[in-house]
Parts: structure tokens; sequence; C-alpha cells
């Protein structure tokens, strides 16, 4: 069971990123609405954060907020955590036990870890959350529960229903309104900024003042990978305000993995990350675009506009350049030309 | 055995980032499979950098010389 911690909307910290800044500004609008959210994010990317910003910031907010992870429960206690059971049930079901869904009752019931539930139990779910009504488990009569449902996911639900873990009528009726939040390796910009927020509440949970932080200290930070994301940074932030003597952060404050990197350049943020270790999702079309738009900028420039010069420089037909302009939204006429004519293609081989 | 460049090899890759800060740390010795480094500096008197810094660069090594032992701050 998760006690969840005393929630102020002060201390979720937006960030500088355009994604994250898209996310909040979303998070505003679907706060009003009773639909269901699915935040899919890698661990430690502030889903139950998220799910707590919603709660807080709808009509709701006066009612439980109960979140709850799936990944805890094995297949049988999941059933009796979720729905409740009557006493008598099973044994050691010595009185009657409200499940999740009742205890979240007007309020909102966050779900993470939705794809660990396993398949028998994800029917159940989807007629609880499609009826609205829950059966303790040993009981005979429905309750009706008034809850938001926001799930969380670490993985791509759409991906598991291909694969056939998921079932779809149950992703369906999740996915309303999906949130994803991007790992902190994607939104780099936002680390200082994370980082000062973290030394600043650490060192006033400490009753000391907050240190400063030296410039080799920030570079490391920004370098690391951080495959634990936020929580990984937020730790490690605490970890170091907990041990620090000398008012300033320095190198011999890291821990080993930040100081000897695991980092990815940080000169190449928009390259692919083709990990075949942890292989995750990217959009190929968009990868693609990306290459498309940047090489019909290059001809662009070069030709000085000219688009027949242009097209033949990209061997394709006059017609077609244009149509792909479009297609990338990109302006006929590009900005006055650059010092350097080399195509900006970033995306590395 | 291990080689003082060995060492000095997965020193190097911290000795940068230490040095801005004005601090470093330095190779006094190596021993059959183990090495002797003292800490200089600015973080050479915190003994949360001693702690922290013995762990990592420990584990780095190990990580890296297989046949690494210990490390000795000194």
């Amino acid at each position: 069971m998760r006690t969840p911690a005393a929630f102020s909307p002060d201390d979720v910290v937006v960030g500088h990123s355009t994604r994250m800044r898209a996310i909040f500004d979303f998070v505003r609008v679907v706060s009003r609405s009773d639909s269901s959210v699915i935040i899919t994010g890698e661990s430690g990317t502030g889903k139950e954060v998220i799910a707590n910003l919603l709660h807080h910031s709808s009509s709701r907010r006066h009612q439980p907020f109960v979140a709850v992870s799936c990944a805890l429960f094995s297949e049988n206690l999941i059933e009796t955590e979720l729905f409740g059971h009557e006493r008598g049930a099973f044994t050691g079901a010595i009185k009657d036990k409200p499940g999740r869904f009742e205890m979240a009752q007007g309020g909102t019931l966050f779900l993470d870890d939705i794809d660990d539930v396993p398949l028998s139990m994800q029917v159940k779910l989807l007629r609880a959350i499609q009826n609205r009504t829950v059966e303790r488990v040993g009981g005979t009569r429905s309750i009706n529960v008034n809850v938001r449902v926001i799930t969380g996911s670490k993985r791509d639900l759409k991906k598991m229903v291909a694969e056939g873990n998921f079932r779809e009528d149950l992703f369906y009726r999740l996915n309303v309104l999906p949130i994803v939040l991007p790992p902190l390796r994607e939104r780099r910009e936002d680390i200082p900024l994370l980082t000062d927020f973290f030394f600043r509440r650490f060192a006033a949970q400490r009753g000391i003042d907050t240190p400063a932080i030296s410039p080799a200290v920030r570079y490391a930070f920004g370098r690391y990978r951080w495959p634990g994301n936020v929580r990984e940074l937020e730790n490690a932030c605490e970890r170091i305000v907990q041990t620090c003597t000398c008012g300033t952060v320095r190198t011999g404050c890291l821990a080993a993995n930040v100081l000897f990197g695991g980092g990815d350049p940080v000169a190449a943020p928009a390259a692919v990350e083709l990990s075949v270790a942890e292989p995750s999702s990217i959009s190929l079309d968009d990868r693609l675009r990306e290459v498309e738009s940047n090489l019909i900028t290059w001809a662009l420039k070069v030709s000085d506009g000219n688009k027949s010069r242009a097209a033949e420089l990209l061997s394709i037909k006059r017609s077609t350049l244009g149509d792909r302009i479009a297609r990338c939204g990109l302006s006929d006429h590009p900005a006055p030309a650059a010092d350097s004519a080399e195509p900006e293609v970033r995306a590395t081989a | 055995m291990v080689s003082r460049d060995q060492v000095e090899n997965v020193l190097g890759r911290i000795r940068p980032m230490m040095q801005a800060d004005g601090g470093d740390i330095e190779l006094v010795d190596v021993q059959g499979n183990s090495a002797h480094v003292r800490l200089t500096g600015m973080c050479a008197g915190c003994p949360s950098a001693h702690m922290t810094l013995y762990m990592g660069v420990e584990m780095a090594l190990r990580d890296e010389i297989k046949e690494f032992e210990e490390l000795v701050v000194v």
C-alpha cells in the first residue's frame, strides 16, 4: 500500500522544455474532464506527480486521491485490493474490507503499473470501469463507484495489445486522454532547474543554506544519462545535500555512476538512441521527415531558393520537390544563405 | 599485476572534472593489485568526498581491471 505524501501543486516543476510545457497545458485542459487518462513514461519520469496534479486541479480535489501500484500484488491479491472483499470470502478475511475503487469514491483512482495487470484481471477491471460498479470478492451486490480512473504504464500499451499481452477493449477504455512523459535525457535543458529545485528543497528540510553548485558538477549532471530519470536526480540531490560538509557541491560529492559518465554526448541531443539492451519505440516517419526536411533546406539554401536547381541536386522531379516542401511544412523561400552550405543532417547513421 | 598506467587510465577519466573544481586525485603508489591514492585540493578535507570517491573510484577500477583488488586512500 502506498501512502501518498502530502501533495502541493507548488511542488511541481514545469521546466523549460517545450514538451513538458505542452504536457502541463494539456493537463490543465483535461483536469476539467472525467474521462480516463493514461500516463505513459519510464520509471521515475513523474507519472504519479502528473496524476496528483490532475486530481488537484480537478473538481474532485476535495475528494480522495488513491494511488495504487498494480505491480505490488499477486494475481489473487490484486482483485481484493482493488475491489475489496466480504467477511469470510477466504481464509483470513475476518471482516469486510472496501477496495481501492470504493476508497476513491467521488475522487480519483490512480492505477500505476497497469501494464503489470494479468490478462485474467484485465477483464474484471474493464467491467468495473465500464459499468462504474464493483463487486467485492465473495460478495454479490454491486456497489456503484464514482471515480475518475487514471492509469500509469511504463510500457507502450499499444504494443502490448499487438503482442497479445493487453486486452484491446481495456486499452481503448483507458486510452481516452493519453499523456506521454519524456525521459529526462530527452529534456536535458530542464536538468539545471530541477537540480536547483531539489537542492533547495532538501537543504530547507535539513535546515542548512542551499549549497552552491560547481560548474563541473553541472556539467556532469547535464551529461549523465539518468536511467532512473527525475527520481534518480532527486535521489542524487538528496544524498549530496545530506552529506555536504563545505557548502559547495563539487566533483567529490558525485556518486560513481554520475562521475564516470555513462553519458550520451550532449552535443547530439537529436541523435536517435538505438539501444539494443533497452529498445524503446521511435517514430520512423518523424525521423525520416527530419532527414528529408534537413536535406531539402540544404538544397534550397545552396540553390538560392531555385526549386528546379534544388530538385536537380536532390535527384527528384521539380513537382515532387514542391509536394515534399509542403509536406514538411517548409517555407519556399529559405532564410538568406548562411555561411556554411553543408547539409545539416543530424540523424547519424 | 596491475600496472600504474592501467590505474592512471581510469583516474584520467575523472581528473579533468576534479581539476575543474580545484582538486585532484593523485596516484601515490601501486602495490601488487592495489593502488594508493591521495585527494588534494578542494575536496581533500571532506569526509563525504573521501567516502564517495573511494567507493566510486574503486568500483570503476574493479570494473575496468579484472584483477584489481583494493583502493587505499592515504
